[in-house]
């Protein structure tokens, strides 16, 4: 019984994996890659590590532990990467539509 | 742990080996550091992952203890990049 | 403060494990000898209603990864959200960690004035 639902856990977490990773492929935004990527890396490692914590009960501290900083971790790295890579993207427009060295009578 | 489950652990370490690659492509292809650095995470979060079903299925407490580390230490790290890399990008 | 090392005495047994007489005081020693800010007292009792809406968000972030693998969500947009004036950093946190940690909405940007920039994905409407 534990067994058939630490597989059902395992997979379940497999199959996000598989789903929200081939989304890297295409040629999406970063942010759009970045939500599939939080369901694939985040939702889908915890419900394996769930799996793990059904086969092997006796380790919880270490699974518990890997559980929360997982959460933790993977969070704070979407939160970060959104807001560095959106501040980027901004700066790159900015140098485009405002270039300081650009004066009139260049353009030929 | 029985045989069966055994085999189960196997075939899913192997799938999350072969769920590796796809990251792995995506960073040798990709030309914008944003998109690299999303399949560089993916890479660090999945390969933990592994160290970490290892350690479950050979018994062994201290491959845990490192996959662990792991999973804190590289995001940690990839966070510091993120924001050199901003700031590379300011100046 | 008492949040504080009540949160590091956690990690700390579920680090080593370990209930001996030894390593509780090592734990309770560590716990109160680093270093903590002063700047913002937090309660117990935020701390613990903190852990509690974490766990409430933790069904609806995998009934919303579901929503995403179910039915596909191609269209991106960008909305603004408000929230109450001067919170406390822990409380910012938190807010910025629910609306992160759910699938489909990822915060970009925490403006002092009480918004926040929050990217959303949401399914393509459906033509009449």
């Amino acid at each position: 019984m534990i067994e058939v639902l630490s597989s059902f856990c395992i997979l379940v977490g497999l199959v996000f994996g598989f789903w929200g990773t081939s989304s890297l492929l295409g040629s999406r935004s970063v942010l759009f890659k970045l939500h599939n990527l939080s369901v694939s890396d985040t939702l889908g490692s915890i419900s394996i590590i769930v799996g793990l914590l059904f086969l092997r009960p006796r380790e919880w501290p270490l699974l518990l532990l890997a559980i929360i900083s997982l959460m933790l971790w993977n969070t704070m790295l979407g939160y970060v990467l959104a807001s560095c890579s959106s501040d980027a993207v901004k700066n790159q427009h900015d140098v485009l539509y405002f270039d300081p060295d650009f004066e009139i009578g260049d353009e030929s | 742990m029985t045989s069966v489950m055994m085999t189960v652990l196997n075939i899913a370490i192997i799938a999350m080996t072969l769920s590796i690659l796809i990251p792995m492509y995506a960073a040798w292809k990709d030309e914008d550091i944003w998109q690299t650095m999303l399949s560089m995470a993916s890479i660090s979060t999945k390969s933990s992952l592994i160290v970490l079903m290892l350690s479950v299925l050979r018994d062994d407490w201290m491959i845990g203890v490192s996959g662990v580390i792991m999973i804190s230490v590289g995001n940690a790290g990839f966070m510091l990049l993120a924001h050199i890399l901003k700031r590379m990008g300011e100046a | 403060m008492i949040g504080d090392v009540v949160l590091r005495l956690i990690i700390w047994f579920l680090l080593t494990a370990n209930f001996t007489i030894a390593n509780i005081v090592i734990g309770l020693l560590i716990a109160f000898l680093l270093p903590r800010s002063s700047a913002s007292p937090e309660r117990l009792k935020d701390l613990f209603q903190g852990i509690w809406k974490i766990i409430l968000a933790i069904p609806q972030a995998y009934a919303e990864a579901v929503e995403l693998i179910l039915n596909p969500h191609t269209e991106e947009e960008i909305v603004m959200e408000r929230v109450q004036l001067r919170r406390s950093p822990g409380l910012v946190f938190l807010d910025i960690f629910l609306i992160t940690f759910t699938p489909k909405t990822t915060v970009l940007n925490y403006h002092e004035e009480g918004w926040y920039e929050v990217h959303q994905v949401r399914p393509r409407r459906r033509l009449p």
